[in-house]
């Protein structure tokens, strides 16, 4: 196996009694589409703005490849891009302005820029674009500049902050079409994102929480790692069902899905078994029933809201 | 630490000016402004003579005596006479009658001067802007005095004979001093600076220095703190360039634009108000060190600001008790001690002071150096306060 492209060891960051992140420790090979995913707060902006120099860890380091990125913050700026979840690119600037001004700062010679750019007009579909000032671009075809922007100096890594948001589908898939054609070609992609259907997407997913690395895995391992089956059931009429069991001390959550209620429980099956027997509700109809899959979004909620240990599969 | 990239610096030097550029709202500013206040300034502090003060003279006694004193006094320029009749009331109105001053000859003046008793002249002044009273008062003594000596060689001229005789009979050097105290004694002026006193070579320093300085310093301030509102600022600091090339490479199109800016200034006042300047080489050094104080000033204002709002804002206050306490319109000298002292602190009190030691004295090197020195400490110490600030920000 190739060398990390990062690697964090005890990273921590406090802002006096705030821990932001503490002793966040992981690697991530190249290649990988890395999702990094957290509840807005959890800490995944402020280890995002310590891998990039920004802000000083207050304990661990991390390197990217191979560079301390606190003590080597000049160089380490060098080896990866980033794509911030505002738009920050000069609007009065054109398409093609903005590319040689990255390029000129990022000092890569001029013959090699125009090279690149030209490849990266390409790559991104912003060809018959390039004279038109940023400013006056889609949300879309922003977003494909930023990335184009950030990949000038072609780094092996690209940070990627919330890439698709406010977007709508089909820039989405635009999106991470440019995404798997960088992965293919070994750079590694750091993306945070809160749309559940682009984590399956990723090749890897990290949860964090106050703070805290919670699980690493791939989404299939994440998934697999919870309880087989979740109880979805039918009931009718709906609104007054959710906000009721929403207040059942036996239920940690319900989650509304296609018309159905996603119950999250300890013993799901005791649970229904009592309920099948007395049905403690009068003014609800139970239709149905049956056992589902969890998806993704599935472990996000159970991560973040903290009842991750009793759904997940034990181990004995 | 590696030494700054000439190419980074390009880079983000020629991005800067696509934002001038591209900002046509900002670049008619630039290019009609400038020449607009210089005119304006120009003209506003060309003369600084008081003339035509509106004002009534009531002559009560109307005698030829008094119509002599009124042919005299209605030539001087410093007044514009109404001259109500002679029962007018309500000298003392002067707002009622519009007028600054009111001078009243009274009834019986005439009497007073030939019985060798003379009556004082009512005057009376308009002293709010503590300025026009004195000048008026002066302008009336004056008059009064010309007056005076003319009355007094028509005295002379009309004694009679045995007066001339008794004269004679008086010791050589009693006479002698009895003449000298018949003619005004004068003080032979002769002005080694600034010889045609024209204000406007005083003050187009001022002129110069204020309009760079109200540019450079709002411009400038807006930058930085653009960039961080618009949210660009962390994508500029995750590149690789440095803070230095950062500072400079923002910097170095402003410099260029003041510079035309200053040669557009000075020469409109070389051309409209025939301004002359000395010694180019004195003077191009001098305006240099004041725009790189200036633009790494507003450098600094512009690294602390969170926003262009508070840029604006706290360029106003830098820029407000400069422009009343830097002596560019008036001497230095005028203000209390302790007030000048704070004056010390603007770069434009020093960038008016070498400039007119330059322009106006033709001094040499040692007599501005010290003024070139506090400039160029105050452009260092701006331009590495800015780039210390910006490293803060990543913190």
């Amino acid at each position: 196996m190739s060398e990390p492209v990062i690697v964090l060891d005890h990273l921590s960051k406090s802002f006096g009694n705030v821990h932001a992140v503490q002793n966040l420790s992981l690697t991530i090979a190249p290649g990988t589409i890395f999702g990094f995913l957290g509840a807005n707060g959890a800490g995944k902006t402020t280890t995002i703005r310590m891998l990039c120099g920004l802000t000083h860890p207050t304990g661990g380091n991390a390197t990217i490849a191979g560079t301390d990125v606190w003590k080597d913050r000049q160089h380490v700026r060098t080896k990866f891009g980033y794509v911030p979840q505002r738009f920050s690119l000069y609007r009065d600037l054109t398409v093609l302005e903005n590319f040689r001004f990255f390029g000129g700062a990022y000092g890569v010679p001029g013959a090699e820029l125009e090279r690149r750019i030209k490849r990266l007009l390409r790559l991104s579909d912003l060809e018959e674009k390039v004279n038109a000032a940023a400013g006056s671009l889609s949300g879309g075809m922003r977003q494909l500049l930023a990335i184009g922007c950030a990949l000038v100096h072609d780094p092996p890594l690209l940070f990627f902050d919330e890439p698709t948001a406010g977007l709508d589908p089909v820039h989405r898939q635009q999106i991470w079409n440019l995404l798997y054609d960088l992965s293919n070609e070994e750079k590694t992609i750091f993306v945070t994102t809160h749309y559940m259907d682009e984590v399956e997407r990723c090749t890897e997913v990290g949860f964090i929480e106050s703070g805290r690395l919670l699980a690493k895995a791939s989404p299939r391992a994440l998934k697999s790692s919870f309880r087989a089956r979740l109880l979805e059931i039918d009931v009718e009429p709906l609104m007054p069902a959710l906000v009721q069991l929403r207040d059942r001390p036996e239920l940690l959550g319900v989650s509304l899905r296609s018309g159905s209620l996603r119950l999250y429980a300890q013993e799901p099956e005791k649970l229904m078994a009592r309920w099948r027997e007395n049905w403690p509700f009068p003014d609800l109809h139970l239709l149905g029933e049956r056992w589902v899959e969890p998806d993704m979004e599935d472990v996000f909620t159970a991560y973040s809201q903290g009842y991750d240990g009793v759904l997940k599969k034990s181990t004995a | 630490m590696k030494w700054p990239s000439l190419g980074a610096i390009a880079s983000v030097a020629y991005k800067e000016f696509l934002h001038i550029y591209r900002d046509r709202r900002v670049l008619l500013l630039l290019i009609v402004l400038p020449p607009l206040f210089t005119l304006m300034f120009g003209h506003a502090f060309e003369n600084t003579e008081l003339t035509d003060v509106p004002a009534l003279l009531i002559d009560r006694d109307q005698t030829p005596r008094t119509a002599h004193f009124v042919e005299i006094i209605s030539k001087d320029k410093t007044f514009h006479w109404r001259m109500p009749a002679p029962d007018f009331r309500g000298e003392s109105d002067l707002i009622g009658n519009g007028v600054k001053a009111t001078l009243v000859i009274p009834v019986g003046w005439t009497d007073s001067l030939n019985k060798g008793d003379p009556k004082p002249l009512p005057l009376y002044l308009d002293d709010s802007d503590t300025n026009t009273a004195s000048a008026v008062e002066g302008a009336v003594q004056k008059n009064l005095g010309t007056f005076q000596s003319k009355e007094r060689d028509l005295l002379v001229e009309s004694l009679p004979e045995e007066v001339i005789e008794l004269g004679k009979k008086l010791p050589i050097d009693i006479r002698k001093q009895f003449v000298s105290l018949m003619t005004a004694w004068s003080a032979e002026s002769k002005n080694l600076y600034n010889p045609k006193s024209r204000f406007i070579d005083y003050v187009v320093p001022g002129v110069i220095g204020l309009i760079l300085q109200l540019l450079t310093v709002t411009l400038m301030a807006c930058t930085i703190a653009r960039e961080r509102e618009s949210g660009t600022l962390y994508q500029l600091l995750v590149t690789s360039l440095q803070r230095g090339e950062i500072v400079i490479g923002k910097m170095l199109p402003y410099l260029v634009v003041s510079i035309c800016l200053v040669v557009v200034i000075m020469a409109l006042c070389w051309w409209h108000f025939e301004v002359a300047f000395y010694q180019p080489h004195a003077l191009a050094l001098i305006c240099l060190l004041f725009l790189l104080c200036s633009l790494g000033l507003g450098l600094l204002i512009s690294t602390f600001s969170r926003t262009q709002t508070q840029a604006i804002q706290f360029s106003v206050f830098f820029l407000l008790p400069v422009f009343v306490l830097s002596g560019a319109f008036a001497p230095l000298e005028q203000l209390p001690k302790a007030i000048q002292y704070i004056s010390e602190l603007f770069p434009l009190t020093h960038f008016c002071r070498a400039f007119r030691l330059v322009n106006m004295y033709h001094a040499g090197f040692s007599f501005y150096v010290v003024d070139l020195v506090v400039l160029l400490a105050g452009a260092l110490i701006t331009f590495i306060g800015a780039a210390f600030l910006l490293k803060r920000i990543e913190q």
